[in-house]
């Protein structure tokens, strides 16, 4: 009788089992909202830089700088994120919903809004690596 | 894809002010000497005993009410497999916010006001009870005795298998791997219950260890079999001590303090510098976190006078309650706002749990308050209290189990070097929440500069 509950269990395990190996749906998560984007690869400074707010971002040969450092920033200004890479690449910034950043090769400004006080980190999902964390307060 | 776990609902809390942590850590040091120099001495929290409350004893005994709260148990279990079986395989998917917050985060607040709650609703318990009917057994009686021997650990491994997938596997925002890990944690629950009976829950199951833990820090117990009100003190000493319950405590309170270790910058510049795979020092600091923090706790019980015959090994077991309200503390600082903002998040998520515009509460127009988030200084006080109480509260129950356990010549100077272990693991705690490691160096140094 014992035994046979054992064997019900099991068989749940198994079905169990089979449930959580299911194929993955799409993992296309929800739209998020793309931050304004100036490119200025010849490295002219942008009129929004004069905020003081710039954070200088290098992506090259799949190391990052400031690599996981925390920068202090004002919550209630616009960030703008300095880029520069040595390919094309994206970095996400953990805010909600999350914001995604595509930056070229050579240098570019990323105007981003935090909003609310907070520590942000800004991930290159690619690389699997912090880059910066953006301590706003 | 890879996200943070706790990346999850988008930003972390703010570093506290050193003024707050210094102001915490003096006041935790302060009154850990108080208790231990003027304090009673003899124990006074050593007996559950307070006063019945029949109402609700006659309401909670009454016939339908375990059915009850056990069918709204597997109703909830049931609309959460929906969404990880079919709905989007996406971050909004409510499942990993009902994994990782609501039952990872809300089994503290639902034990310390409800008392054993998990295993009032847990769903593995009742799925056991419908197949045991079905099959006519008794639920209580497996194939053979559960061995006394093995106490906690089997609830050991799966506290850290919890621990370890959200905190530092890859996976552990892949859907996939969410229902790979839920489905294997109900089958070897099932299985384990049909071999042992349904006391294999009461050893095994990590999150009902956990919820019975802390339910123990709730003022409600049974004394002589009835529904009692009583000190939750009174009510924490009488966790039943089996093999295991300090590696209990130690994989609680180590993994937390980890949590927050692996988000400082001081952390992820070594760890990014590194040509050794991110996955395997995380793991090796967290292993060394709870090592760490089971180490000094089990030497510490253990350096005091004993009675003639009292075997020294035994004391870890006979304090490691005491470790619990220091867990509840850093608990409480370190995942408050996620219980409350992301918590709130996956309510609304879970209204629409396969991603078709269902509004079943009528909220879907509304964001998640986050005033919390909003008034930093509020929320740095908040933690900084909880931390501190829960040292407290932990450092009177240690006192009171020195005077209960220890022969009255080393009363005094048996219980020192616990309580100075405590009172590192509180300054570690708040520093973890003041900033990075770094930070404090800084902070120490700058008067020198």
């Amino acid at each position: 009788m014992r035994a046979h509950t054992l064997l019900v269990s099991t068989s749940l395990v198994a079905a169990l089992g089979l449930a959580g190996c299911a194929e993955k749906a799409d993992p296309e998560a929800e739209p998020t909202p793309t931050p304004t984007t100036s490119e200025s690869a010849s490295g002219s400074p942008s009129p929004t830089e004069d905020a003081g707010q710039v954070v200088p971002i290098t992506v090259e040969g799949g190391k990052v700088t400031p690599n996981g450092s925390t920068v202090e920033v004002d919550a209630d200004e616009p960030v703008v994120l300095r880029i520069t890479a040595d390919e094309p690449g994206e970095l996400h910034i953990h805010t909600s919903p999350e914001q995604e950043v595509a930056y070229t090769e050579g240098t570019g400004s990323h105007e981003i809004t935090l909003g609310r006080p907070g520590v942000y980190e800004v991930e290159s999902h690619d690389l699997h690596l912090v880059v910066v964390k953006l301590q706003a307060s | 894809m890879q996200y943070e776990a706790h990346g999850l609902g988008g930003a972390g809390d703010l570093p506290i002010p050193a003024e707050y942590a210094i102001a915490g850590a003096s006041a935790a040091l302060a009154v850990s000497f108080i208790v231990m120099a003027l304090a009673w001495r003899t124990p006074r929290f050593a007996v559950p005993t307070g006063s019945p409350v029949a109402a609700v004893g006659r309401l909670v005994d009454s016939g339908w009410f375990t059915p009850v709260v056990r069918g709204l148990g597997l109703a909830f279990t049931g609309w959460v497999a929906m969404a990880a079986v079919f709905g989007r395989d996406s971050l909004v998917n409510p499942t990993f916010g009902v994994f990782y917050v609501l039952l990872w985060v809300g089994i503290v607040p639902a034990s310390l006001l409800l008392g054993p709650f998990y295993k009032a609703v847990s769903p593995v318990r009742t799925l056991h009870l419908l197949l045991v009917r079905a099959t006519g057994g008794d639920a209580s009686r497996g194939l053979r005795d559960y061995p006394a021997r093995l106490g906690y650990w089997p609830s050991v491994l799966g506290l850290f298998a919890f621990v370890w997938f959200e905190l530092i596997s890859p996976n552990g925002t892949d859907l996939g791997a969410v229902r790979l890990w839920l489905a294997a944690y109900v089958g070897i629950m099932l299985v384990g219950a049909a071999f042992f009976g349904d006391r294999w829950f009461e050893h095994a199951d990590p999150f009902e260890v956990y919820s019975s833990f802390v339910a123990r820090l709730s003022p409600w117990a049974r004394v002589d079999g009835r529904l009692t009100l009583v000190n939750p003190l009174a009510n924490l000493t009488a966790i039943p001590i089996r093999p295991g319950i300090v590696a209990v405590v130690a994989v609680l309170l180590g993994s937390t303090a980890f949590d927050s270790f692996r988000e400082s910058s001081f952390w992820l510049t070594k760890v990014q510098g590194s040509s050794v795979d991110k996955q395997w020092l995380d793991l090796a600091a967290m292993l060394g976190i709870i090592l760490l923090v089971g180490g000094l706790f089990a030497a510490a019980t253990m350096l005091t006078g004993l009675h003639g015959g009292q075997a020294r090994q035994t004391l870890p077991g006979e304090y490691a309650h005491s470790l619990l309200p220091i867990i509840v503390g850093y608990m409480v600082a370190h995942y408050l706002t996620s219980l409350v903002e992301y918590g709130q998040a996956t309510v609304l998520q879970l209204a629409d749990p396969l991603g078709h515009g269902w509004n079943l509460l009528g909220l879907a127009d509304r964001a998640p308050a986050d005033w919390l988030s909003q008034h930093p200084s509020t929320l740095a006080v908040i933690k900084v209290l909880g931390v501190v109480v829960g040292h407290v509260v932990a450092v009177v129950s240690a006192h009171d189990t020195a005077m209960r356990v220890l022969p009255r010549r080393d009363q005094l100077t048996g219980q020192l070097a616990l309580l100075l272990v405590m009172v590192f693991f509180t300054t570690q705690g708040l520093a973890l929440l003041f900033s990075d490691p770094t930070a404090i160096l800084d902070w120490l140094s700058a008067p020198f500069e």
